[in-house]
């Protein structure tokens, strides 16, 4: 097919700065907003951007991940041809081969792409919140001509040593690149968004396969060696909301962000609508003295305490008296009566203890986990 | 495997004129997120039910749209699943459940099936019937047909026979001078005998608008939901994608049913919010059921109102029914305050 494009979309990462969160699910599995998981916005991009082949590459963890996107049902990804492909390591002649490297996990899915034989190829990863039309900056890369574009994004120049940096021209070819700059030239940070014409993709990849020092990361060796052989490389700046949920402080934030309508992160929007897989359970329901401001609350929750400032997850219970601030609280977890909790994230299925308190908080977000309340529950019994 | 399903959504009731306009009973909205019809398909399928017939009356748009091919009910199967059989006849206007000229325009549907029995069971009934333990009844009385009833005697009108007897009766109803399987059972028409099932949880029979309204209305009291929203008897309804819903600052909300993609700045009281409704700042509704996006203008002031789906209200709009005569919107009207000085 003429114009073919498929998404690879890089879903093997671990994400240990998120702690018990990911102990046992890869970090694109990670729910967020009420309601969704992080992978949810690649994957809703592609569908609103009728891109409608994508390959997943999982590997830390992946059995959430492929239990949760299975044929691709909500993001109508179960297609006759095309559709989602789940794409994890494997053994062959030569023996067990981990993905090693953003490029490595694409170079050993080499067979997968030359039998979808597409035109461009999408890279992606499963870590980023945003909602982005990647026809868009497909029109961008053709009408520029260019081999791969990458999609940028301007960040405050403070922040600018902790992101991927593009120097371009005012044609916003790029120049140079910089991974974590201390003195930045730019602050046009990469999104890790790219397109490649497939072919040149191919050459590259192979490439850096041969080459035994490198480590095969698209950042580090892949871009960098195509800017040595002058290969046409542009900048599609991106004007929105990202975000890269690493750590457990910018996962709370990300879901605050939700809460603040100057943000631009708007899940309302029917225009680009963020599917998910979606339970079947009855609406939320708010009691007689359950008081609710400022949040978003989802499917199955019976609120009784006292809400504000915060995202629930479906199947939530929240007891009389209780009262949350500030929190994420995800699903199917039960807060006892007379709770009192700010600034907290709550992992799924938690049951949260009658007047629970967390000792000696400060201003800090804490990650609550069962061991946590474990602890409390046996200093309650002395 | 022994039981195989007819869902009766043909059924007329002339007290919801209001509400079915557009629509048939089957497809009327209900509890902030449901059809009526997806109790009786849910009903089936935890019932393990994996054969179900749904015969429809004109207009049915609403409610194709809404069954699909019964993905969400899990019905969509290679083997069996679920089977829309709409009948030859425009204004079908049943008024009891399970016609056997309905069913007899499809009798290749219960002649092809391998199930024994038959369940026939209606969309204006609201309850969480087990159709399996209903069956094992219905086979130690040893009686022909077993129909589901309340403590209080209230009709059900969901029966349990076997395929054998209802292919009989397709095919000697009228020189029996009979209508339908409600009507056999009402009559207790001879040489046929028949059995009780007794259901015990919450039950609603949908009959008429104020019926609709207070049945509705019932599960904001307590201990109500908690039988009707069983955890391991889901009531599977089509999804949406909608976000979770969003109360703004200033908002307040109590004792209600809140679908999901709603915005809520006003105050809402024992209410009843479909998905994707807009309640701008300042209204108040005060025992209202609001279905799907509808819009609620500032300051509006509602009592006892049903908007159907689609309502736009203006701002300052004042409306205020009574529990026995709710005011009804229907779908897609719109309400300025000229309208109501």
């Amino acid at each position: 097919m003429k114009n073919k494009v498929v998404a690879m979309l890089l879903a093997g990462g671990q994400g240990s700065r998120l702690k018990s969160l990911t102990y046992n699910i890869a970090k694109p599995a990670i729910p967020f907003g009420g309601k969704y998981r992080i992978i949810d916005f690649p994957l809703s991009n592609c569908m609103n951007s009728e891109i409608h082949t994508v390959g997943v590459l999982t590997q830390y963890q992946p059995h959430v991940l492929h239990n949760y996107i299975g044929q691709g049902i909500p993001w109508d990804l179960d297609r006759r041809s095309g559709g989602v492909t789940m794409l994890t390591p494997y053994t062959e002649m030569g023996g067990l081969k981990w993905y090693d490297g953003t490029a490595n996990a694409i170079y050993q899915n080499m067979h997968y792409l030359v039998e979808q034989d597409p035109e461009y190829v999408l890279i992606l990863s499963g870590d980023h919140i945003y909602k982005m039309n990647y026809q868009t900056m497909l029109e961008f890369h053709k009408e520029q001509n260019a081999d791969v574009t990458i999609s940028v994004i301007e960040v405050p120049w403070k922040d600018t040593h902790r992101f991927g940096i593009m120097n371009t021209d005012d044609k916003l070819n790029v120049k140079e690149f910089v991974e974590k700059p201390e003195n930045a030239e730019s602050n046009l940070a990469s999104m890790g968004v790219y397109i490649f014409n497939w072919q040149k993709l191919k050459k590259y990849l192979q490439l850096d396969n041969e080459n035994e020092n490198s480590s095969h990361d698209f950042g580090k060796n892949i871009i960098p060696l195509m800017l040595e052989n002058n290969e046409k490389m542009v900048a599609y700046p991106y004007k929105g909301y990202w975000k890269d949920v690493g750590t457990v402080d910018s996962l709370w934030e990300a879901n605050m962000d939700l809460l603040d309508e100057t943000s631009g992160l708007n899940l309302h929007d029917p225009g680009w609508r963020i599917f998910s897989s979606n339970p079947q359970l009855p609406p939320q329901f708010i009691g007689e003295h359950g008081t609710v401001q400022d949040s978003l609350v989802n499917e199955g929750c019976v609120i009784e305490g006292e809400i504000e400032k915060s995202v629930i997850f479906q199947d939530v219970q929240v007891d009389e008296g209780a009262s949350l601030k500030e929190c994420v609280v995800m699903s199917g977890v039960k807060i006892g009566q007379g709770a009192q909790l700010q600034r907290v994230i709550i992992p799924p299925g938690l049951s949260i203890p009658e007047n629970y308190q967390i000792p000696d908080q400060k201003e800090e977000i804490v990650l609550l986990t069962e061991e946590v309340l474990q602890n409390w529950r046996r200093g309650e019994g002395q | 495997m022994r039981l195989m399903a007819v869902i009766d959504a043909s059924v007329r009731m002339s007290g919801l004129e209001d509400l079915t306009m557009y629509r048939s009973t089957a497809s009327i909205p209900f509890s902030g997120r449901y059809r009526l019809i997806d109790f009786a398909l849910s009903n089936v399928v935890n019932s393990n039910i994996n054969l179900v017939g749904v015969f429809p009356a004109y207009p049915f748009v609403s409610l194709l749209d809404h069954i699909g091919v019964g993905k969400s009910w899990d019905l969509n199967r290679r083997k069996d699943g679920l089977f829309f059989l709409p009948g030859s006849q425009k204004v079908g206007n049943y008024v009891s459940v399970g016609a056997f000229s309905m069913l007899g325009e499809h009798r290749s549907f219960f002649v092809k099936s391998r199930q024994e029995h038959v369940v026939i069971t209606n969309c204006f009934t609201v309850a969480q019937l087990d159709f399996e333990e209903m069956l094992d009844v219905h086979l130690t009385s040893g009686k022909d047909i077993t129909e589901a009833i309340c403590e209080d005697g209230t009709h059900l009108k969901s029966y349990i026979l076997s395929k054998k007897l209802l292919l009989e009766l397709m095919e000697s109803y009228e020189e029996k001078k009979v209508i339908s399987i409600e009507d056999v059972v009402n009559r207790k028409k001879a040489p046929y005998t028949f059995n009780t099932y007794t259901h015990d949880g919450f039950v609603a029979v949908i009959d008429s608008t104020e019926n609709y309204f207070r049945s509705a209305m019932s599960l904001l009291e307590a201990g109500q939901r908690e039988k009707l929203y069983l955890k391991d008897r889901p009531i599977y309804t089509k999804v949406k994608d909608e976000p979770p819903t969003k109360h703004l600052k200033g908002s307040q909300v109590s004792q209600a049913l809140i679908g999901n993609g709603c915005t809520i700045a006003g105050s809402v009281k024992k209410s009843i919010i479909s998905r994707a409704v807009s309640i701008q700042e300042g209204a108040r509704l005060e025992n209202c059921i609001i279905m799907q996006k509808s819009k609620i203008g500032k300051n509006c002031e509602l009592t006892c109102v049903i908007a159907d789906k689609d309502v736009e209200i203006d701002d300052g709009v004042v409306l205020k029914g009574t529990w026995q005569q709710p005011i009804v919107l229907r779908k897609g009207e719109r309400v300025t305050k000229e309208d109501v000085q």
